[in-house]
C-alpha cells in the first residue's frame, strides 16, 4: 500500500510539477573488528523529502527506504505534516520532528520526540529521533515564541530487537519470561501527552522555559520473581515493560562570551521509576523518584579548529541505597572539528565519557565532499570499558558494548 | 550618520577647492558613510574555481534590513543541496559587536555561534567574514600613497594598517573611485607582507543615490584559487517584514 501510494505520488508529482523534491541516496556499511569481523550492517538508503503549497498553507513528507542484503524493504515515513502560516501563528498537524534544548547530543529538555535506539546512538541526527503524531502551534511575540504540543497518542522510544547486537536486556541466573501485556498505552483522550515553551533569541542570550505532562518513553522493567523451595531460592523471572507518566519542567540557554559560547540545560524529573533491589539483593523492585537532569556546555575556537564540551549530570533526589543506578550519573561529550581544503574535507572526533564507569563511546570521523553534494565519509565506533570492572558489573552504557568496536563507511549522494 | 557624511564631503569639497586632496582617512570615510538602502534582497550565486578551473556553485537567497542601529541579515542557502535550507542570521550592533545564528535543517534547532571567527573562510570561498563585512575606518590607520586611472576610472590609491598587529592582514591597499566613493580594486597582504589577495570589482549597480556592487571577484594569488560574488534579483529599499530576521523565519526558510 505503502509503495503504491509512493509511486503514485511521485508519477503524479513528476507530470504535474506541484511538489519540490529532494533527499539523498547512501549506501553505508559497517564492519566488527572484534570476534569473526562480522558486518553489523549494510545497508542503502533512499531518503525523500516532497514539499509544496501556496502562501499561507504548505505540506512536507519524508518517507525513507532502507534496503539491506536478504532482508524485506524497510518503509518509514518519518515525517509528514501540513503547515498553516497565520500573521503571528503556525499550526502544524502530522507526524513530525519536535526537537527542543540547548545541548548536543543529550536529552534533557529534548523529550517530546522519542528516540530510535536500534543502533544505540549511532544513528545520525534526523535519524535517532522518530515522529510523532502531534498538533503543534507557535505563537510569535517578537523575537519570542511560545509553543505548545499536543500530542494524542502515546510513540515509545524504539529499541533494538533481540538479535541485534545492539540489544540490552537484564539477565538472570534463571529462565526469563517477557510479559509485553501493559507495554502498549491506549490511545485515549487521557492518555495524551502535552508540552509547552516559552524562548527568545535575544541579543547576547537565547533561552527556553518548558514543561510537560508526558509518558516515559523508555519503559521500566516490572520484574516478578519465582520462588521456590525452602528456603525459597530464585526459580524464574517474569520481565513486563510498562511506561509511567512522568511531569517535567525545565529550560535552556545560550550566550557567547568572550568569543565562546556558552550553553546549559537541566530539567526536572518528577515520577521516574528506577530499579531497585529488593530484600535479598535481586535487582527486581521499582522505586519512584524525582531527579535532576543538566549539562553545562562550551563551544569555542583554536585557530580553525573547533571545540565543543559538556559536562552532563543525572542527580536522583532523596536517594535511597537500594537503587541500583548510582545517585549522580555524570558524562562528559568532547566534539571537535576542523575542515581542510575549502571545506570539502573535515576531519571530526566526538566522544562521551562515562564518568562514573569509565566507560567511553569515541567517534573519529573523515569525510571529503568529491562534488557537491556528494560525500564519502569513513570513521570508527570504539567502545572503552574499563578494564577493572569484574564480570557482572555494570561496566556503564558505554562500556556494555565493548565488543562492538565497528569501521563504517557511508557514501551519500545529497539531491 | 547623514550629518557626519555632510560634514566629511563638504571638508572634501573645501580641501578639493583649496587645491588638497582628501586625507586618506576622509577617503575611507566617505566610502564607508556611502548611502546604502535600509533593506536589501538579493540572489548570490558564489563561483569557487581552482588553478584547473573546476567550479563549485553555491547559491544564497539573502535579506538584509537596518533597524535603528541594528542591522539584520539572513541568508537561506539553496545550493548545493546537502546544505539547502540551511538559514544563517547576524545581527550587526553599532558598537561592532555581533550575535549569530544557524539553523541546520538535520539538527531541525537553532544554535547560536561566535561570532569571534571573522578570519575564517565563508563558505570555502575566498572571502573571509571579515571581508564581507563592513569595516569600520578606525580599525586601521590611512595614507593616501597617490592616484592612478584603472579601466578609465580616476582612483585614490589609500595603504590602510591595521591597528590590531595581530589582524589577519598587515595591510590593504585600496583604489578608491574618485566621483562614486567605491573600492574598484582592493589589495590584501600577509603577515609577511606578501599579497595574498586580489579584489575586483566587476559589475556594480546604481538605484538612485544607491550604488550596489552586483559582482565582485577575489583571487587569491598565493594558490591560484578565485571566488566570483554576483548579486542578481537585487531589490533595494523594498519593504520586508520585520519578523523575517527571526528564528520563526530561519526555520521556516522560503516556504
Amino acid at each position: 500500500m505503502f509503495k503504491r501510494l509512493l509511486i503514485i505520488t511521485l508519477v503524479y508529482s513528476s507530470l504535474f510539477g506541484q511538489v519540490e523534491f529532494g533527499g539523498y541516496v547512501r549506501s553505508y556499511v559497517g564492519l566488527r573488528t572484534g570476534g569473526d569481523q562480522e558486518y553489523a550492517i549494510i545497508q542503502n538508503t533512499l531518503d525523500l523529502t516532497l514539499e509544496g503549497g501556496s502562501g499561507s498553507v504548505s505540506y512536507f513528507a519524508n518517507p525513507t527506504i532502507y534496503q539491506s542484503p536478504g532482508s524485506e524493504l524497510d518503509f518509514d515515513l518519518s515525517e509528514i505534516y501540513l503547515d498553516m502560516y497565520f500573521n503571528n501563528t503556525d499550526i502544524r498537524i502530522g507526524r513530525q520532528q519536535i526537537i527542543w534544548g540547548k545541548g548536543d547530543g543529550v536529552f534533557i529538555t529534548d523529550i517530546v520526540s522519542p528516540k530510535d535506539l536500534s543502533e544505540f546512538l549511532l544513528a545520525d541526527f534526523d535519524e535517532i529521533r522518530t515522529g510523532i503524531t502531534a498538533l503543534k502551534l507557535n505563537q510569535y511575540i517578537g523575537d519570542q515564541t511560545f509553543e505548545f504540543v499536543y500530542i494524542p497518542t502515546f510513540t515509545a522510544s524504539v529499541f533494538a530487537d533481540t538479535s541485534s547486537i545492539w540489544s540490552r536486556t537484564p539477565t538472570f541466573p534463571v529462565p526469563i519470561t517477557t510479559d509485553y501485556s501493559e507495554k502498549d498505552i491506549p490511545a485515549t483522550l487521557e492518555n495524551s501527552e502535552v508540552f509547552a515553551k516559552f524562548s527568545g533569541i535575544l541579543p547576547f542570550m537565547d533561552y527556553e522555559i518548558m514543561a510537560g505532562y508526558m509518558w516515559d518513553d523508555d519503559p521500566s522493567m516490572h520484574i516478578t520473581p519465582t520462588f521456590y523451595g525452602s528456603p525459597p531460592a530464585l526459580t524464574e523471572v517474569t520481565l513486563a515493560p510498562q511506561h509511567h507518566r512522568l511531569s517535567v519542567g525545565g529550560g535552556s540557554f545560550s550566550t557567547e562570551l568572550a568569543g565562546m559560547v556558552l550553553r546549559g540545560e537541566g530539567a526536572y524529573y518528577q515520577g521516574k521509576q528506577f530499579l531497585a533491589l529488593n530484600a535479598m539483593s535481586y535487582p527486581i523492585d521499582l522505586i519512584e523518584k524525582d531527579y535532576f537532569h543538566y549539562l553545562l556546555g562550551l563551544d569555542f575556537s583554536i585557530g580553525s579548529t573547533r571545540f565543543s564540551t559538556q559536562f552532563i549530570q543525572q542527580a536522583i533526589m532523596g536517594y535511597d541505597d537500594m537503587i541500583v543506578q548510582e545517585d549522580a550519573m555524570n558524562t562528559l561529550t568532547f566534539l571537535t572539528n576542523r575542515t581542510f581544503l575549502r571545506e570539502t574535507l573535515t576531519a571530526q572526533l566526538f566522544a562521551y565519557v562515562g564518568l562514573n564507569k569509565s566507560d567511553a563511546l569515541i567517534r573519529p570521523t573523515l569525510s571529503y565532499d568529491l562534488a557537491d553534494g556528494f560525500e564519502i565519509l569513513g570513521g570508527a565506533n570504539i567502545f572503552v570499558k574499563d578494564a577493572d570492572i569484574a564480570d557482572g558489573d555494570d561496566p556503564g552504557q558505554f562500556g556494555y558494548y565493548d565488543d562492538n568496536d565497528m569501521l563504517y563507511m557511508k557514501v551519500k549522494y545529497s539531491f | 550618520m547623514k550629518n557626519f557624511r555632510l560634514i566629511s564631503t563638504i571638508l572634501i569639497l573645501v580641501g578639493t577647492l583649496l587645491g588638497q586632496p582628501p586625507s586618506g582617512l576622509e577617503i575611507i570615510e566617505n566610502t564607508y558613510n556611502r548611502p546604502t538602502s535600509k533593506t536589501l534582497e538579493a540572489n548570490l550565486s558564489m563561483i569557487l574555481e581552482n588553478s584547473r578551473g573546476d567550479q563549485r556553485v553555491r547559491e544564497i537567497k539573502q535579506f538584509t534590513k537596518e533597524f535603528g542601529g541594528v542591522e539584520k541579515k539572513l541568508m537561506v542557502f539553496l545550493k548545493p543541496n546537502d546544505i539547502k535550507n540551511t538559514t544563517f542570521m547576524n545581527w550587526s550592533f553599532e558598537d561592532g559587536s555581533e550575535d549569530q545564528w544557524i539553523y541546520l535543517p538535520a539538527l531541525k534547532k537553532v544554535k547560536r555561534i561566535s561570532s569571534d571567527s571573522n578570519s575564517d573562510y565563508f563558505m570555502g570561498s575566498d572571502f573571509t567574514y571579515d571581508d564581507l563585512g563592513d569595516r569600520h575606518p578606525s580599525e586601521d590607520t590611512h595614507k593616501v600613497t597617490g592616484e592612478a586611472t584603472i579601466d578609465g576610472h580616476e582612483c585614490y590609491v589609500v595603504e590602510s594598517i591595521p591597528v590590531d598587529e595581530e589582524y589577519m592582514y598587515s595591510k590593504t591597499i585600496t583604489w578608491v573611485i574618485k566621483d562614486k566613493w567605491i573600492g574598484y580594486k582592493k589589495e590584501f597582504y600577509d603577515e609577511d607582507e606578501a599579497l595574498l589577495k586580489q579584489l575586483s570589482l566587476v559589475n556594480y549597480a546604481e538605484h538612485g543615490e544607491i550604488i550596489v556592487l552586483t559582482e565582485v571577484k577575489m583571487n587569491n594569488v598565493q594558490n591560484d584559487h578565485s571566488t566570483i560574488m554576483r548579486l542578481s534579483d537585487v531589490e533595494v529599499n523594498k519593504d520586508i517584514a520585520d519578523n523575517m530576521f527571526t528564528e520563526r523565519m530561519m526555520k521556516r526558510g522560503l516556504r
